[in-house]
């Protein structure tokens, strides 16, 4: 499941007012997200939640739900 | 390393010469930032290709035939790639479509792309197999199958008959057949297919090499699409027809984790890599100094700036970032090229800094070049891409057609021995810009003591991050959301510093006024662009009749694009 933390994150990166994001939502399914942004998306989420992701990780997510399971295993 | 030139060679011919010089020398090294790297010798590269070549002849491929690969860069490519030419069929590498791109716009592009260059062959992935299958059932096709070679594995010994048939093909090559099958870069339907000989490959790199004094220590480093000029000639063929390395990465896995290319040019010690003008920012403002450590950039001979207009902020944050780690003046560098002239037609010479000017802004847009002085207002910083290669020839023309002097602005026209025959199948597209041998680029520049400076587009065409979209797709596009008045829309490209490039910004009417409805309405318009993968950064929602129309009756793009730039805080709706 989402949080209304990291969906604010990165509607907020974005410059989207709303948009509605589930576990199985690809990043090129959200309006702004193509490949020169992702790399926007992924700093702001770090900062966000003063964390640091590898490389490795960040090529293996395959959907937002993954993001959130990887921000929860690095604040938990 | 074999840099000589000779009119009669073929490029197989070459990649065999190669094969039989240096066996074991690496020949492409493909660089994954998850798995190790897998090495192609340039023994191992054409050993593989001999299979997959004898493969694709049991499928029924044969000369002449033009073969479509449609597959995500990786290890397999590069065999596939030598098989097709190997056999005397035509490659013609097309971009593997983003998610983001909608299946059936990517179908009608690809439909569009097979009338007009005669697709025979797909060659892809199975994933796409449910998108791209029904193309083969028309009635009307001309598609004639689809094959998956990364599945291929042919280890039936090769008969007699088939290898006499292989060997026979390679001995009859000349080397001005056609090798390949470039397209200009574009969105969806508009992408023009420029059919190359062997001989202007060759030809090309031999004059190419010579402007960089390319020697058998360099090495190059890219991750370049393959489906663009820049990457598949300067990045794949010169490596290949020289005979020294290249390593070569996906450039989905580089847009996400940019230190890669830094980390392959450390561990490999590479000498030579292209970027369009956008890399140099992404990569300044992306990696972290902590992602740098154990880096070094030494090796670097030329780090060459192409594909975009080049920017001197850019390559003052590049170093501001990465000269700690080995990046001079001197090693940034600057080209001009077009898949028409088969890649380039200036280069600036190596370890010298690229000329810049500081010139006056105003007088710049008025045509005249006039050197910045304590009481200019706006000055503009113009960066060369150096001097004609080879026997490359250009002129600055102004609008009646006539030729300028140094210092005046125009259009860059360009004679060369490298310059394409003509698009395929679209003899009205070739005579918009082939003339008497000459190539209109459509770009503006100048001159300066013989060096090029090219300054903006003639035509509208807007580069986002070194790829060409035209208006008119991003256009048709956007007029399909609800609540945009039919034909009431243009499409533009915005500069944006901070990203070093352009973006692309669209002007629409609607009769909406409702704020949630215009909230709406913008979303909609972005979505649309996402279904032929382009990000739309900024719409601008205006009222009915507030476009300017030009004297066809359409609205005209650049007066809208001036007018909103101009006063975009009072029409601004959504």
């Amino acid at each position: 499941m989402i949080s209304d933390r990291l969906k604010k994150t990165i509607l907020n990166v974005l410059h989207l007012e709303d948009f509605e994001i589930q576990d199985d939502t690809r990043a090129d399914e959200v309006p702004g997200w193509d490949s020169l942004n992702h790399i926007n998306v992924i700093l702001a989420v770090e900062n966000e939640y003063k964390v640091r992701f590898k490389n490795i990780e960040v090529l293996k997510l395959k959907n937002i739900g993954d993001l959130q399971k990887l921000v929860d295993s690095k604040t938990n | 390393m074999i840099n000589r030139y000779n009119p009669n060679e073929t490029i197989w011919e070459r990649w065999s010469l190669n094969a039989a010089l240096f066996p074991e020398k690496e020949a492409i090294v493909h660089w994954d930032a998850e798995a190790e790297p897998y090495r192609w010798t340039f023994g191992s590269l054409l050993q593989n290709a001999d299979r997959v070549a004898l493969a694709l002849m049991r499928k029924g491929i044969s000369k002449g035939d033009v073969c479509a690969i449609i597959v995500r860069h990786n290890a397999g490519f590069y065999p596939l790639y030598l098989a097709i030419a190997s056999i005397g069929a035509i490659p013609a590498v097309l971009a593997y479509p983003n998610g983001r791109l909608h299946p059936e716009k990517f179908r009608q592009g690809l439909e569009g792309m097979a009338r007009h260059s005669g697709l025979d062959w797909i060659m892809t992935e199975r994933e796409l197999e449910h998108i791209i299958a029904p193309l083969t059932l028309s009635q009307n096709s001309m598609i004639r199958g689809i094959i998956f070679p990364l599945e291929l594995h042919e280890d039936v010994p090769v008969s007699n008959d088939e290898y006499k048939e292989i060997l026979n093909i390679r001995n009859n090559m000349k080397s001005t057949d056609p090798f390949l099958l470039q397209h200009s870069s574009g969105t969806t339907g508009l992408q023009k297919p420029v059919l190359l000989t062997h001989k202007e490959i060759l030809l090309q790199i031999a004059n190419y090499s010579e402007a960089v004094k390319l020697t058998d220590k360099d090495k190059i480093a890219t991750w370049l699409p393959l489906y663009h000029d820049m990457g598949l000639i300067a990045a794949f063929h010169m490596p290949l027809a020289s005979g020294i390395t290249a390593i070569q990465m996906d450039p989905f896995q580089w847009v996400m984790v940019p230190e890669i290319l830094l980390d392959a040019i450390s561990k490999e010690k590479a000498t030579l890599s292209w970027l369009p003008n956008f890399a140099f920012n992404l990569m300044s403002d992306k990696i972290r100094t902590e992602d740098l450590e154990g880096i070094s950039l030494e090796s670097v001979r030329m780090l060459i700036n192409c594909s975009e207009p080049v920017r001197y902020d850019s390559f003052m944050k590049f170093l501001a970032s990465f000269g700690h780690l080995g990046i001079t003046k001197e090693k940034l560098a600057a080209s001009y090229g077009m898949a028409e002239i088969t890649f380039s037609a200036t280069q600036t010479e190596p370890g010298v800094e690229p000329r810049h000017l500081e010139v006056d802004r105003q007088l710049l847009s008025k045509g005249t070049v006039k050197l910045a002085n304590s009481s200019t207002q706006v000055v503009r910083v113009c960066v060369s891409s150096g001097k004609p290669i080879g026997k490359t020839k250009i002129k600055i023309l102004g609008q009646e057609g006539s030729e300028l002097p140094e210092g005046m602005v125009g259009e860059i026209v360009i004679k060369s021995e490298t310059v394409f025959e003509g698009y395929r199948n679209y003899p009205e597209k070739t005579a918009e810009v082939l003339k008497d041998g000459w190539y209109y680029s459509g770009d503006y520049g100048f001159l300066w003591e013989g060096y090029l400076y090219a300054i903006g587009r003639k035509k509208d065409i807007i580069i986002v991050a070194g790829n060409n979209i035209y208006p008119e797709d991003v256009e048709d596009q956007v007029m399909q959301a609800g609540g945009v008045i039919p034909g009431r829309v243009i499409a533009f490209g915005e500069e944006d510093p901070a990203i070093g490039s352009e973006q692309i910004s669209v002007i629409a009417e609607s009769h909406f006024t409702e704020p949630e409805m215009l909230k709406k309405l913008r979303l909609d318009i972005i979505k649309t662009g996402m279904q032929i993968d382009v990000t739309i950064k900024n719409v601008y929602i205006v009222p009915p009749r507030w476009l300017i129309k030009s004297s066809a009756g359409k609205p005209a793009r650049k007066a809208n694009m001036e007018r909103i730039l101009k006063s975009k805080e009072e029409v601004l709706w959504g």
